[in-house]
């Protein structure tokens, strides 16, 4: 168990944020906002949730996809930070466990995660 | 101004960047005696120890029984015997945490001092001993200072740190970076600025 003053100090922080629910399995589309020079844009990264970790405000999450020439490209993301703008949700996906790291030794059609139905 | 506190763990903030903080709680304390070079004794509630020392002086100051600890701090000019006032801390922006660090006990000068030690391997047969600790005939004896093996750690050790927020109604200071010690470990925070 955390520390009272801790986790109230955290979610003081976090009680703003609107982020939606999903897990591993889940394809998410994030939008990071960027600083270049002193210009801001927001780039979008799409791809399949791999793995959720941690607690309170040091909680991350993987994001993996298939970039250009197949090559995989995994970024990790700080779920409650300041610098992502919007996660979006697009596909749920049925999996089995909770961190999905053997994607990475799959390619093309076994690298497939099945919708989920309900 | 100074005030006892007690480390309770570290987190971070959501912010960009990130900024790592400390989690402090200031201890209660209630001020006993105020001298004249700006200094107090005050007490405060550490563990249960209890003697006819401290009984004593319980009743010279009229202070209830949970306040067992004594100690002189820095006190903001106009205090007044009674509870110590943590007004202060809510204008602080830098503060000095003075604290025993976490004690290692006996160790070697590679983690005592960063000595690189030598290859693990390959028949190297040097691995993590001090190498040589002098000279020759002449001096025929050992610099004075000379690092070496021994005792580290439990030792007071202070840093700087920026304060990032206090809350007055839990008695929780917020600093940026880390402090020294353990969790739970009590320790002084002296405001600089």
């Amino acid at each position: 168990m955390r520390n009272k003053y801790i986790e109230a100090f955290e979610k003081a922080q976090i009680e703003s944020k609107n982020i939606p629910e999903f897990r591993a399995g889940d394809t998410v589309r994030v939008a990071v906002r960027i600083k270049e020079g002193n210009k801001e844009r927001v780039q979008n990264f799409e791809g399949v949730c791999i793995s959720i970790r941690g607690q309170g405000t040091g909680k991350t999450f993987t994001v993996r996809k298939i970039g250009a020439n197949n090559i995989g490209v995994e970024r990790i993301f700080p779920l409650y930070s300041d610098s992502i703008e919007k996660i979006e949700v697009v596909r749920r996906g049925k999996v089995r466990r909770a961190k999905l790291f053997y994607l990475r030794e799959r390619k093309g059609k076994a690298a497939r995660i099945k919708e989920l139905r309900k | 101004m100074e005030f006892i506190v007690e480390k309770i763990g570290m987190s971070r903030t959501i912010s960009v960047p990130s900024v790592p903080v400390t989690l402090l709680k200031v201890v209660e304390a209630k001020v006993c005696e105020v001298r004249e070079d700006g200094k107090a004794l005050v007490a405060y509630h550490s563990g249960k120890k209890i003697n006819k020392a401290i009984e004593g002086q319980q009743k010279k100051y009229n202070i209830s029984k949970e306040f067992n600890r004594f100690k002189t701090l820095r006190v903001a000019e106009g205090t007044e015997p009674g509870d110590l006032s943590t007004a202060p801390l809510a204008e602080a922006k830098v503060v000095k945490s003075s604290f025993n660090s976490k004690g290692r006990g006996f160790t070697g000068v590679v983690k005592r001092y960063g000595f690189a030690g030598g290859p693990g391997s390959h028949g190297s047969r040097f691995h993590r001993a001090p190498g040589s600790i002098g000279m020759c005939e002449f001096p025929g004896r050992v610099q004075p200072g000379q690092k070496m093996p021994g005792h580290y750690g439990n030792k007071k050790v202070t840093v700087k740190n920026e304060v990032i927020s206090f809350d007055p109604e839990n008695n929780i200071l917020v600093v940026k970076g880390a402090v020294p010690g353990h969790k739970g470990a009590k320790g002084i925070v002296r405001i600089v600025k």
